[in-house]
């Protein structure tokens, strides 16, 4: 039988068990991966790199992880806190590349290639919106969850997530055959 | 109605849009990353613990002779039986009190690990 979340961080605490955070890494890196590919707009090695640290940041912090919410809700606060001190760092992320991507890719002249490219049009979304619907929609997060993880009101996250399904309907509606 | 079937479909399709990233030695180089244990794990401190727990008391035997032993002996076998008893039953239950503390201490953690797997 595989061994749960809470079995492996167990291990992880008790042993110090690398073996055991390994298959915790395993298990989640995809879902974190995708998550910060998204977020960082399908950027790769800025968000593999992101990941790593998001692990490393893991690891530490395991003590303090107290099991209220999921491993995995924890796991995602983390790993968007790491997303949100980059994008401090780096402006260009979420300010200039922010306002570029709006302008410059106006879902009425996309390239008819991209029709109901999903992704893109998720990545047209402002940053708090597609990180509701990231969180949400593609992940599984309820909005309480979500609430956690972005350290943002729920209502807010309703919000979003509401707004985010709105412009993502128009946009592929607007990208479809007329 | 149609509109929450529609909400659904966007999720479903949102959901499958991501494809599974292969982990492609990105565990490994994680891993390689982890600092090295700085402790010995806790298995390995209680083996310790015991040992020189061990060691502590065959030195003190050796170091008087064996007699300290011989002389509680001698005078639990003059204690009546009901002492002995009471005695016994005393040290069950300070043992037993300790393991309950210990296990108190535990309890959080385990607690809210167990929430997990619901």
């Amino acid at each position: 039988m595989p061994l749960t979340d809470a079995d492996l961080v167990a291990r992880v605490l008790l042993d110090d068990d690398h073996h055991a955070f390994a298959e915790l890494v395993r298990n989640h890196q995809s879902s974190v991966r995708g998550l910060l590919r998204n977020l960082t707009r399908t950027d790769v090695a800025l968000a593999d790199d992101l990941a790593q640290e998001t692990f490393l940041r893991v690891y530490k912090n395991l003590r303090s992880f107290r099991g209220e919410a999921r491993f995995s809700t924890w796991l995602y606060r983390i790993a968007y806190n790491c997303f949100r001190e980059e994008a401090r760092k780096r402006k260009e992320l979420v300010g200039i590349d922010e306002e570029r991507l709006q302008t410059e890719q106006d879902p009425q002249t996309v390239d008819p290639a991209l029709r109901h490219d999903l992704m893109h049009a998720l990545s047209l979304l402002p940053l708090p919106e597609r990180s509701a619907v990231l969180l949400c929609c593609q992940n599984g997060l309820s909005h309480d969850e979500a609430a956690r993880v972005l350290d943002i009101p729920l209502g807010t996250v309703k919000t979003n997530v509401l707004r985010g399904r709105e412009k993502l309907k128009r946009t592929l509606a607007a990208w479809g055959p007329s | 109605m149609e509109e929450m079937i529609e909400e659904d479909q966007l999720d479903r399709q949102l959901r499958e849009a991501v494809p599974y990233i292969d982990d492609d030695g990105f565990t490994a180089r994680v891993v390689s990353k982890l600092p090295s244990p700085g402790r010995a794990p806790r298995s390995m401190r209680g083996i310790i613990l015991v040992g020189l727990t061990a060691m502590g008391s065959a030195i003190a035997f050796a170091i008087s002779g064996g007699r300290f032993v011989n002389e509680a002996i001698m005078r639990l076998s003059t204690f009546p039986i009901w002492i002995l008893l009471v005695f016994a039953f005393g040290c069950g239950l300070i043992v037993g009190a300790c393991a309950v503390i210990a296990a108190i201490r535990k309890t959080p953690e385990v607690r809210d690990l167990s929430r997990l797997q619901s």
